[in-house]
């Protein structure tokens, strides 16, 4: 599912700046592609635990956690993630959006629990790491 | 000077320590904490103590007390570490010496995940230094990583060494064992807890993380030379050493922690 389509669903606040061409996941340069803008997302991951996610997450995928820290994009980064939620109303501080948009990595806050987050992404299609 | 043999008669006397401090070998923290300019931050800030307390690896410890020394002043560095649990809660442990450290450091690195290429780039670079700050090499497990090792096994890890067990920034949102699981783990074994500098002497919220029974000290967590002794603790010592310290945290033989 195409991320846009996600967020008006599921009525996400975008807290990174929307870049249009901004590379997917990873800060990697890309083509031309306007998968680019407005990514596929097919899998997802839900853990407060980073050494978790950074194991276990699958790449390509949109995490969904509490956790707010700076450590959440280094993290999200190296597992190769394109997207974060961050459940139940939280908010990162402004350093950790800032770095966020450096990596390339799109955030969103949701008032949304993290439980109610992953069931409605469930419902439109996207599954967890496969194992 | 020998840790084992800091006890003196001497009168007790107000110390200022910082007893945790990061070098460049910690991912997270500025290039710029080389050996030299950490002691040098620390005389600025009038410590008399300070402790080096990297993610996960004691490796710079040496160095910094190399740099002490070779600055010819009165600065005191404990060896230390900060331990990320399995639950991903931070722990200071401090210890009585540097073999003592290492040992506790090379059990915890068996347990850590080798670093990627990939891994620096997020997570920043981990240089072992030589005392003039200059890069001996780098360290190659990933030192933002958890070991696998709960809250109690972390304790008794530091402890089997001869250290003290400090749960580290209690206050804090993220990587302090309240954040973490919610509550205190009062069978777990600390020895004393931590806050940041965002919980100042005096303040209401010090008497609520007092109320855990330990003795509370505050620490700078410095990441930059800048931070260096923002939060400190004073303490009543005949000397300036792991053992008074010790007894300062267990309030033992006069020894104390000067206020709160």
């Amino acid at each position: 599912m195409r991320l846009q389509e996600l967020v008006n669903v599921l009525a996400l606040e975008e807290l990174t700046p929307h870049i249009p061409g901004r590379a997917p996941g990873g800060g990697q340069a890309g083509g031309a592609d306007d998968r680019q803008d407005d990514p596929d997302i097919t899998r997802g991951y839900a853990s407060d635990l980073l050494s978790d996610v950074l194991a276990n997450a699958p790449t390509g995928g949109v995490l969904v956690t509490l956790q707010v820290h700076l450590n959440v994009i280094a993290v999200a980064g190296h597992a190769g993630l394109q997207a974060v939620i961050f459940s139940s109303g939280r908010r990162p501080e402004a350093d950790v959006i800032a770095k966020a948009a450096e990596e390339g990595l799109i955030l969103f806050s949701s008032p949304a629990d993290t439980f109610e987050l992953t069931g409605r992404l469930y419902q439109l299609g996207i599954r967890g790491s496969g194992a | 000077m020998s840790a084992r043999t800091d006890t003196t008669d001497r009168p007790l006397r107000s110390y200022r320590a910082d007893l945790h401090i990061h070098t460049a070998l910690s991912p997270c923290a500025s290039e710029r904490m080389t050996p030299p300019a950490i002691v040098a931050a620390a005389t600025k800030a009038q410590l008399d103590i300070i402790a080096i307390s990297d993610h996960n690896s004691a490796g710079n410890v040496a160095a910094v007390q190399q740099a002490a020394k070779a600055a010819g002043n009165n600065l005191t560095v404990l060896p230390g570490m900060e331990i990320t649990s399995v639950e991903e809660a931070h722990v200071l442990g401090l210890f009585p010496d540097v073999a003592a450290a290492t040992d506790a450091a090379e059990e915890l690195r068996a347990l850590l995940p080798p670093a990627d290429p990939d891994y620096y780039a997020h997570f920043g670079e981990q240089p072992l230094l030589e005392s003039s700050g200059h890069t001996l090499g780098m360290e190659t497990v990933a030192l933002s990583a958890a070991a696998s090792l709960d809250l109690s096994e972390t304790v008794e890890l530091i402890h089997s060494r001869g250290g003290l067990a400090i749960a580290a920034h209690i206050d804090r949102k993220a990587f302090g064992v309240l954040s973490q699981l919610g509550f205190f783990p009062a069978d777990a074994g600390f020895d004393a807890v931590e806050v940041s500098r965002n919980v100042p002497a005096g303040s209401p919220r010090r008497e609520q993380y007092a109320a855990h029974g330990l003795p509370v000290i505050s620490s700078s967590d410095s990441h930059y030379p800048e931070e260096v002794g923002l939060a400190a603790t004073e303490l009543r010592l005949a000397g300036p050493g792991f053992v008074e310290l010790s007894l300062a945290l267990a309030g033992a033989q006069g020894r104390c922690l000067a206020h709160a």
